[in-house]
């Protein structure tokens, strides 16, 4: 099952009135994989996700969710956390965990069960007859995580999963997220936590104004934006290295930009080389994820704001 | 269907649950039955005191004692009105009844009683009793019994073979429509507006965008109207197992359960038109809930739905003046008028079958519609948190759908 596409987006467009939200966007998500879908706010990304589970209806281009068209006998098969948290204040956590188990096609009983094992390992057990009014944000965030995900779904997405947590809460949605993948499931995860997708993710899809900007293995997305720099520990004093156009002491060493056409094999031949010097350490500098989002989104971020469509 | 039952039925419980609801639905049948019951508490409390008369026509035979149900009422002749107040202020008589001198000569001449308070029901038919026996001493107990009700008619309907017998059975058969009529009113102008005010509540909790990825939007608005259904049969029918009590309370003893003529027909109908346009009224109203962007506006949409399902209250005196004329017909075949229409005309007249069953086949249609358009509606307002859905917004959720 791992890698076969449970999502394949094809120039899908939606426009409201005169506002194209979403331009022909294409990706796919495979399972047994974390997609990180990202981009600023407004840029189409809740749009997008609600054209792909059938909310909204594209104004143009094709959406196949797990083999074909999306039906109604797969919304079964999806599970989704919205970035709108909501549950029925009214009703106790146990009671709105059957009630949306069964909604995604579960047996009573086997939605007990189901409900019983997660609430148990997300650490809500105690609180399963308590009123969803009377719960902390944590306690409705896990809550809400469990009823998008107890009837095991074949694609998950989620919608900034990791919001309101405590470092313990989210280490344990990450668990899960992480045990899921590995079984087979197709997740795909917006968030604006990106070292959540550095960790988590293999592959990303950047939209900006509805478009697609990045997209593909979050490697190789580093890698195209790679700045060319390594960093360097050694015993030794250097003014000058043939190379590298720039060199600048940091944390007890240096970091080097090297030249148009010098890779950092070559360099690191060259500091071994010297007599005078010995290398203690050799890095080649990765460009975070959140320096790249910033490089091409950055400009456009406060324009944005609050336009989400 | 299994999605909209799991839905009408966790809308049913968290709704059931609520003080609100619980206040309502027993509060309202509790007063009924205290009401009822304090009219029979009146009737059985204590023994019958004595009571004088004073006969001014001089034609009374004497009378010391009539009975009244399973008691007797002892009456004392007095001579004059002193005589009878002194009693009364010695306390020796609850109270007197003076039969004035012309009793039998002027239609206004009527019998008056003077007493400490005003005398209860059981008194009231001792005294009759007395009247009857005071003016026809020589007749058989049997005969005065009968002077109480002398033509009890039976009207047989010739073309149905339908038996009402006169009084309160035949209250019963001709009210019974009209009732009914007045119970559908109530109920939807209530539920229209509870409706609206659950789907903006739940709008308000924004746990619809969960659910919406379980199931279609017309399972969604199909499970909620069907709880909100259940919930107001329940208050419905706790409603009326509690008037029936207080009524049964209230007409002790004077009407038997055989006395009853229930116009079958007419409940026949008033099930048939009136549950699939309870269910129209619902959808309509959790369309105007979705449309809404508070719960405020969602009232006021509600009240203007409800002042439709009132509106044929105002019509009553022009449809009880040409029953089979126009207006009545076009209201009896209209969705949201029918139910009251026809069964307020079946009060008074027979309302022809096929308009009866045109009137069904058109709500069903119109339900099936307003499921279909409220659905789409549906799918474009519920994700605009405390936003109203404007016009154009809902022509294009209808065109896009």
């Amino acid at each position: 099952m791992n890698g076969t596409i449970a999502l394949d987006v094809r120039g899908v467009s939606k426009r409201y009135a005169a506002v194209e939200a979403v331009k022909g966007l294409s990706f796919t998500v495979r399972q047994g994989e974390i997609f990180g879908l990202l981009g600023p706010n407004g840029a189409g990304k809740t749009t997008t996700i609600r054209m792909v589970l059938d909310i909204i209806k594209p104004t143009s281009g094709e959406i196949s969710v797990l083999g074909g068209p999306m039906t109604e006998e797969k919304k079964s098969r999806i599970g989704y956390l919205p970035e709108e948290r909501g549950l029925y204040d009214d009703m106790t956590l146990l009671d709105t965990l059957l009630f949306l188990g069964q909604l995604k096609g579960l047996s009573r009983q086997t939605a007990r069960e189901r409900a019983e094992a997660y609430l148990r390992e997300v650490e809500l057990w105690e609180a399963r007859e308590r009123k969803i009014e009377a719960m902390s944000q944590g306690m409705n965030q896990k809550a809400q995580f469990v009823a998008g995900t107890m009837h095991e779904p074949e694609l998950l997405i989620i919608d900034e999963p990791f919001s309101g947590l405590d470092p313990v809460n989210t280490r344990i949605i990450k668990d899960l997220l992480l045990r899921m993948r590995d079984r087979g499931t197709a997740i795909i995860m917006s968030t604006h936590q990106m070292h959540r997708v550095e960790e988590m993710c293999q592959r990303i899809l950047l939209i900006d104004h509805g478009e697609r900007v990045l997209y593909g293995p979050l490697d190789d997305v580093r890698e195209q934006f790679a700045t060319n720099a390594v960093e360097v520990d050694l015993k030794g004093e250097l003014d000058e290295v043939p190379g590298v156009k720039r060199l600048s002491p940091r944390n007890g060493g240096y970091r080097m930009m090297l030249e148009e056409g010098v890779k950092p094999e070559g360099l690191l031949q060259t500091l071994v080389d010297m007599p005078e010097v010995t290398v203690e350490r050799f890095e080649r500098v990765q460009t975070s994820l959140e320096d790249i989002f910033v490089q091409v989104v950055g400009r456009e971020v406060s324009e944005s704001e609050g336009e989400e469509a | 269907m299994r999605k909209s039952w799991l839905v009408a039925a966790a809308t049913y419980r968290r709704r059931v649950r609520s003080s609100a609801f619980l206040l309502l639905t027993f509060g309202l049948p509790l007063l009924m039955v205290a009401v009822g019951a304090i009219s029979i508490l009146t009737q059985i409390r204590g023994a019958l005191p004595p009571v004088g008369y004073v006969d001014r026509t001089g034609q009374l035979a004497t009378v010391e004692s009539v009975p009244v149900m399973d008691e007797t009422l002892d009456l004392t002749p007095y001579a004059d009105v002193d005589a009878a107040q002194q009693a009364l202020m010695d306390g020796d008589i609850a109270g007197y009844l003076v039969v004035p001198e012309d009793y039998f000569e002027e239609e206004a001449a009527r019998p008056t009683f003077y007493g400490e308070e005003r005398p209860n029901a059981r008194l009231e038919s001792g005294l009759t009793a007395f009247m009857r026996q005071a003016m026809l001493p020589e007749a058989p107990a049997s005969q005065i019994e009968r002077l109480e009700d002398p033509a009890e008619i039976t009207f047989v309907a010739r073309q149905t073979g339908e038996r009402v017998a006169q009084g309160p059975a035949l209250v019963v058969r001709f009210a019974t429509p009209a009732l009914l009529a007045i119970i559908f009113v109530f109920t939807v102008f209530t539920s229209a507006n509870q409706m609206g005010s659950a789907v903006v509540r739940e709008k308000e909790q924004r746990a619809m965008e969960m659910v919406i990825t379980s199931l279609a939007p017309r399972e969604l608005v199909v499970g909620k109207v069907l709880g909100m259904m259940l919930l107001s049969l329940t208050q419905v029918g706790v409603w009326m197992i509690g008037a029936g009590v207080a009524i049964g309370l209230a007409l002790f003893g004077t009407l038997s359960v055989q006395d009853l003529s229930i116009p079958w027909s007419a409940v026949l109908w008033a099930v048939l038109l009136g549950v699939p346009a309870y269910f129209l009224y619902a959808v309509l109203g959790a369309g105007l809930g979705v449309i809404a962007g508070d719960k405020q506006q969602a009232r006021q949409l509600a009240g203007l739905l409800g002042f439709l399902g009132m509106g044929p209250l105002y019509l009553t005196g022009a449809i009880i003046n040409n029953l089979d004329g126009p207006l009545s017909i076009g209201l009896t075949l209209f969705p949201l008028t029918a139910p009251t229409i026809a069964l307020f005309r079946m009060t008074l007249s027979d309302v022809p079958t096929w308009q009866l069953a045109a009137s069904f086949a058109i709500i069903v249609v119109g339900l099936v519609a307003s499921i279909w358009i409220v659905a789409r509606i549906f799918r474009a307002a519920m994700l605009m948190y405390g936003q109203a859905l404007r016009p154009r917004q809902i022509v294009r959720a209808l065109r896009e759908a």
